[in-house]
């Protein structure tokens, strides 16, 4: 068996993806945790669940909002976000490494969609690293680790594309090693970068309704802690 | 022509776009390390924490937020994009109060915070007006007008405020008249009474402005300012009230709705709020009634439940008080009183935080001929460029004309009308700045100013 697949079907896999789900656990459960405090602090404690949860779907299912700002980069990002759910998730092969590891498995979708959305999925963070490279105010923002995730999510999708077509240029077995270190890299680091918003999308906007919610007093015990009992002057 | 940032008092003391008072920060070389001692303060007494925490962990530096944000629409300065000055605090978090950053400068590095970052954050903290806008366009939802507010908070706990925003609160909180204009009692006495003069004349009824009204049904705080500039208003509400047959009183004890803790401090938030709430309990009212201010009456309706210790009242707008009397049929209104093109700008604390949008369009729409919307509008108004508390900093004028208000001068222009209603003292401070700075032929005036000229009493 190839190295890769070792790697991809033994242990190792096994535990970048428990490390990465437990983590993502990790993090849910302390987000709510925290902001459950929050509201057990404010002074105020209702909060327009409705109105936040309404907001937080229409993120999630964003067509209509997109257009509106920067759309070559808000479909580009929309893009990639759809075909790397897509392709690392109903992918026959993915699948396949899956159901060695855990014995869970579903539904693939059929090869040629999945080819199709895989080169929407270059394009998009194609797009997306010009985007960074020449719109001056997002080269102002971005840090080294946006490009390198970024460059990372690029590789992985050329190379598993290249290594499903006859006409690719390069030994398989090593395309299949990055395309794996690679993957199981991306898997690991999701909890540790901003990719953890794939769980913790649902409570930002919850969060920052419940941070409005003051807590009573709290600037008064901020001052204490600074100045002492004689407090500060205005 | 002088550029936002020559409006520095460039002195080794004030190196900000806003005065402070030299005495607020006796060692100001150290003004770092008290950055870092106050924010920590703030992390553990509030609600901020985890918020951070949780922003600084996902955003994406996408910069859409940018596209949204009038101030950067207007300089194109990077420095300007929301997201790069949310990121200056968010920064500071990671590296200095986060537990991995922490460890990390114990462990890898030795980096202390820099003055200039300092610096760049009490500028661009005071670049942003709060408006909330770019909120609206960040896939992720991060508030950049909360991490300002919050990086004002720990600026102001470090000894660094706009002087203009403090000397009103101490004034308010501390001096002897009680009220950021610094209005003696009597002084606003003998206003209510010319107030109620000038309306017997031009409308021919007696209509009072009641002091001391134990147990009315309301109590009145305008933004205080508006005593002294705002005539017109005030002489609406008190028609409206008037001709509704509502019981209101204002109190002589406290009478000022304005709270610039909402755009600084948490401490004086909390303060200002209790004064509001000790003075309408004083006087026996079962609601609170705020005049025509964005950030009073959001202060007010956000935080008095927060802050009142389960001693609340509701808290009710001029704005849908006058929509409801109209709608239930007690107010007669001119048809076509008023037929110069009007339009409205939305005040951002009530617009896009808040509850007041359709209320006053529709109020407007009943008397008058012709009305039209400036584009966006509504939830997703531009601010006027003042908001946040800057058009109370008379340093930032350069900017608010020729930045952080341009947008709004040119959706104004380009709604070809006579007259702009909006219902904020703030707003129309620096709105009419703006038209006058810009030469547009235009009046700005407040809602019920307009509703006085249509009301028949
Ligand atoms: S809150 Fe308003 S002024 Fe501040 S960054 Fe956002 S859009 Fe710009
Ligand atoms: S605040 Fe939101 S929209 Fe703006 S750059 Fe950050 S992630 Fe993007």
């Amino acid at each position: 068996m190839p190295t890769w697949m070792v790697l991809a079907k033994g242990p190792v896999f096994l535990f970048v993806l428990t490390l990465a789900l437990l983590g993502l656990l990790r993090l849910a459960l302390l987000t709510t945790w925290d902001i459950a405090a929050a509201i057990r602090r404010a002074g105020f404690r209702q909060i327009p669940y409705r109105q936040v949860a309404l907001q937080t779907i229409s993120w999630l299912v964003p067509f209509g909002r997109l257009h509106r700002n920067r759309a070559g980069y808000s479909l580009a990002s929309f893009g990639l976000h759809l075909s790397l759910l897509a392709v690392s998730f109903f992918l026959r092969n993915h699948l396949d490494i899956l159901r060695a590891n855990t014995g869970l498995t579903w539904m693939p979708f059929p090869k040629p969609a999945l080819d199709a959305l895989a080169l929407a999925g270059i394009l998009a963070a194609t797009t997306m690293l010009f985007h960074r490279l020449y719109a001056a105010g997002s080269r102002r923002l971005s840090t080294p680790a946006d490009y390198l995730l970024l460059l990372l999510i690029l590789g992985l999708f050329v190379s598993g594309y290249l290594a499903g077509r006859a006409w690719n240029p390069i030994p398989y077995d090593g395309l299949m090693l990055f395309h794996t270190l690679g993957g199981m890299a991306l898997v690991a680091l999701v909890p540790f970068t901003k990719i953890a918003h794939c769980v913790l999308f649902p409570l930002i906007r919850l969060g920052t309704e419940a941070a409005w919610h003051l807590t009573p007093q709290g600037g008064s015990r901020v001052v204490q802690s600074l100045h002492g009992a004689q407090g500060r002057k205005l | 022509m002088t550029t936002p940032s020559d409006t520095t008092t460039n002195t080794s003391l004030q190196p900000y776009p806003f005065h402070i008072e030299p005495s607020a920060v006796p060692d100001f070389d150290r003004r770092a390390e008290k950055f870092l001692a106050a924010f920590a303060a703030i992390l553990d007494h509030s609600n901020y924490r985890f918020l951070v925490e949780l922003y600084a962990r996902v955003t994406a530096r996408c910069g859409r937020c940018a596209a949204s944000c009038q101030v950067y629409q207007a300089s194109s300065d990077p420095r300007d994009v929301p997201c790069y000055r949310t990121g200056l605090l968010l920064d500071v978090y990671r590296q200095h109060l986060s537990d991995s950053g922490r460890w990390f400068n114990r462990l890898v590095s030795e980096d202390s915070l820099g003055s200039d970052k300092i610096d760049e954050m009490a500028e661009l903290f005071y670049r942003c007006t709060a408006c909330r806008r770019c909120s609206l366009d960040c896939p992720l939802g991060i508030d950049h007008g909360l991490i300002a507010r919050l990086g004002r908070y720990v600026l102001s706990e470090a000894g660094i405020a706009p002087k203009g925003l403090v000397v009103s609160v101490r004034e308010q909180l501390e001096g002897p008249t009680g009220n950021t204009s610094a209005i003696p009692l009597p002084a606003l006495l003998d206003n209510l009474e010319f107030l109620q003069d000038e309306i017997s004349e031009t409308k021919a009824a007696l209509v009072k402005f009641p002091v001391d009204q134990a147990g009315a049904e309301y109590i009145f705080f305008p933004a205080v300012s508006d005593y002294l500039m705002e005539a017109d208003t005030l002489m609406g509400n008190a028609a409206v009230l008037h001709a509704a047959g509502i019981s209101w009183t204002i109190g002589s004890q406290y009478f000022d709705g304005i709270n610039y803790g909402l755009f600084y401090n948490d401490w004086v938030l909390e303060r200002i709020i209790q004064k509001l709430v000790g003075e309408a309990h004083r006087l026996q009212a079962r609601k609170i009634l705020v005049g025509e201010c964005g950030h009073a009456a959001r202060s007010a309706r956000q935080f008095v439940p927060a802050f009142a210790n389960g001693q609340g009242l509701p808290v009710v707008s001029i704005l849908e008080l006058t929509w409801q009397a109209l709608r239930e049929g007690k107010l007669r209104l001119k048809k076509d009183a008023v037929t110069e093109r009007v339009t409205y700008h939305d005040p951002c604390n009530i617009a896009r935080s808040g509850w007041i949008v359709d209320q006053p369009r529709r109020l407007l729409c009943s008397f008058v001929g012709d009305f039209v919307e400036m584009q966006p509008h509504g939830r997703e108004n531009y601010c006027c460029g003042g908001g946040g508390g800057l058009v109370s900093l008379d340093e930032t004028y350069d900017f608010r004309m020729r930045v952080s208000g341009k947008l709004k001068a040119e959706q104004i222009q380009a709604s070809g009308a006579q007259i702009v209603a909006t219902p904020c003292a703030n707003c129309k401070k620096q709105l009419r700045e703006l038209v006058a700075y810009y030469k547009l032929p235009v009046q700005v005036v407040g809602v019920h100013d307009l509703v006085l000229r249509a009301i028949e009493l």
